[in-house]
């Protein structure tokens, strides 16, 4: 008797010991950049803004971030902020699916986001690492110091007007503007996560609302936004532009 | 049996937790450096417990200081426009000089007590140190690199491997450590044994007659901008200069892109201003007497020229002086000269 107490004391001891290693499996994010519930186009279709003008993209990227999913009751898995930090580039198709693993057990009804660098982040959680991927994807204002946290490039005509070229570039400026935002979404089916599990998140990214969402923006009447107060609108219609496709 | 089993499970019990903490046996290779705050000094705005400055993350950092391989053409170091002699700035040079010799828009500023700066360079446009370097390393007309870039050059010196393996836990050549590196050499550079911090200190030392005249102009005259033992509020203003044509430099309107910040520069400390001519973010002004020249006569009016400088009636001000005035102050200035700064050799070079 005393052998199979000691035994079981044994296996509970290594058992205990691996309280660490729960059970953890992986969450897929897709990020579909779409106009109008279509996959965007670079440079070819040409689309149609609240403002009567119409636009063709060339480029589109945007930095995600600070990546937590959240269970019912509020229970928060932060995802590692270290490896936390994405560029989604629309030309790159494998820039669009973000692999999270290591995701604790449980079930999640709520994941949020980021858009962008947060200045608390600065100093802390080798967020600098993240600088090479910023700069090989010129997202880096270099004179600055700060991340363009959108990049978002085309042509456009205005109504009864001449054709020209729109550059929208949003970040913070210093500490005088925080652009960064955070986005939850609700995640209607609820995806649980097991041990060895994969669950796919599909978040679609309505760009048509880069012009057209809380505030209205007309390219003719403001075509080049770089640093310009007037960022912080663009950035607030950015946090509304984000809505879960599907969840599984 | 069970006595055997008994013994069993205590090295279970043992060896169940053991992880590689309980193996790593700490040796000391790389004490922590004394980061001492001047007894007249603020706290820093540098949180030095995040990291805080180590023999070998200092010897690093000033090693990556003074290395062209943080620039394309492997000559522009930090210290090619930052030099100790001048309180790290550059004499020869009115605006900053880059690779292949591309010219900047901006006069260097000078480097000592950046842990006590909240924001870097002229117009802000960096809000942490650790940030800072990013500007000057990837700007085309300064260091032209990029971090990928200077990575891999890193990466293939037998003694950065070692020396980022001394200074760093995870012995990662990295942006984050590279950066944190160059803090910990920065961090260290505090100046504070000038003449006047003798004498904020009652160490013994006592102005001139002529000194103490300047000293007491100064701080009626002066001091509201150029504020407190840092001699600068850290603000962001226009002092009236004429704009230049050739740069039109919009000041920190580049950084917030608000008209209200046209032409605001960010009001310079006063340390060691003997040494760093110069002045002015584009160094038009030769000397401390056209600097005061400037500010008794030079001056010219805009939208966004300081309140300071001007009459109830919106007129220009200025700061008045006589000639005798500005020697006086002149001569204060020259109290806030650090030769044990400019000559410490744990931040030369060589």
């Amino acid at each position: 008797m005393k052998k199979f107490t000691l035994i079981i004391l044994a296996l509970i001891t290594l058992i205990s010991c691996k309280d660490d290693d729960v059970n953890v499996g992986i969450v897929n994010l897709e990020f579909k950049n779409n106009i109008n519930n279509d996959a965007i186009n670079l440079n070819t279709i040409s689309y149609t803004n609240l403002s009567n003008e119409t636009y063709t993209v060339s480029e589109l990227k945007y930095i995600i971030s600070n990546i937590v999913l959240i269970k019912e009751n509020g229970d928060e898995f932060i995802y590692p902020i270290a490896d936390s930090y994405f560029v989604v580039n629309e030309e790159i198709s494998s820039s669009k699916q973000i692999s999270l693993s290591n995701i604790n057990a449980g079930a999640y009804t709520k994941i949020r986001f980021g858009v962008g660098v947060d200045q608390s982040n600065y100093p802390l959680n080798e967020v600098a690492n993240f600088i090479p991927t910023a700069e090989e994807n010129g997202m880096l204002w270099s004179w600055s110091a700060g991340y363009k946290f959108l990049k978002f490039e085309g042509s456009f005509i205005p109504q009864g007007g001449t054709a020209g070229d729109f550059l929208l570039h949003v970040g913070s400026h210093g500490t005088a503007l925080d652009n960064y935002k955070e986005i939850t979404l609700d995640i209607s089916n609820t995806i649980t996560i097991g041990d060895g599990t994969t669950s796919n998140l599909s978040i679609q990214a309505d760009i048509s609302k880069i012009f057209d969402s809380t505030f209205t923006h007309s390219l003719e009447e403001k075509s080049d936004i770089q640093v310009d107060p007037d960022s912080e609108k663009i950035a607030n219609n950015v946090q509304t532009m984000f809505t879960i496709l599907t969840a599984n | 049996m069970i006595k055997n089993i008994g013994y069993i499970v205590f090295i279970l019990l043992g060896a169940a937790c053991s992880s590689e903490k309980d193996e790593y046996v700490p040796i000391d290779k790389n004490p922590k450096l004394e980061f001492t705050i001047p007894s007249n000094f603020p706290e820093p705005s540098y949180n030095v417990t995040l990291n805080p400055p180590t023999e070998k993350g200092f010897e690093l950092g000033k090693k990556l200081f003074y290395d062209g391989r943080l620039s394309s053409d492997g000559v522009i170091s930090c210290g090619f426009c930052h030099i100790q002699d001048f309180a790290f700035t550059h004499h020869t040079h009115i605006v900053s000089h880059g690779v292949n010799g591309a010219l900047g828009t901006r006069n260097a500023q000078p480097l000592h007590n950046l842990a006590f700066m909240n924001e870097f360079t002229w117009d802000g446009a960096a809000i942490h140190l650790d940030l800072q370097p990013i500007i000057p390393i990837t700007a085309e007309v300064e260091m032209n690199e990029s971090f990928t870039g200077i990575i891999k050059k890193l990466e293939e010196q037998p003694e950065y491997v070692t020396l980022f393996g001394e200074a760093f836990e995870d012995q990662k050549i990295n942006s984050e450590n590279l950066l944190k590196a160059l803090s910990q050499f920065m961090i260290m550079m505090i100046s504070s044994n000038s003449k006047y911090d003798k004498i904020e200190r009652s160490e013994g030392s006592v102005f001139t007659d002529n000194e103490a005249a300047g000293f007491e102009l100064f701080t009626s005259k002066c001091a509201s901008c150029h504020e407190g033992t840092l001699f600068t509020d850290q603000s962001y203003r226009n002092n009236g200069l004429p704009i230049d044509p050739e740069y039109n430099d919009i000041g920190r309107n580049r950084v917030t892109g608000l008209v209200s910040d046209l032409y605001k520069f960010k009001v310079p400390t006063l340390r060691n201003i003997e040494l760093t001519f110069p002045y002015m973010h584009d160094g038009r002004l030769k000397t401390l007497k056209d600097v005061l020249d400037h500010y008794s006569d030079g001056m010219i009016d805009s939208e966004t020229l300081d309140p300071e400088f001007k009459n109830p009636d919106g007129t220009i001000k200025g700061i008045p002086l006589t000639e005798e005035e500005k020697q006086q102050i002149i001569s204060f200035l020259k109290t806030l000269t650090d030769d044990n700064f400019v000559n410490d050799n744990r931040f030369s070079e060589f």
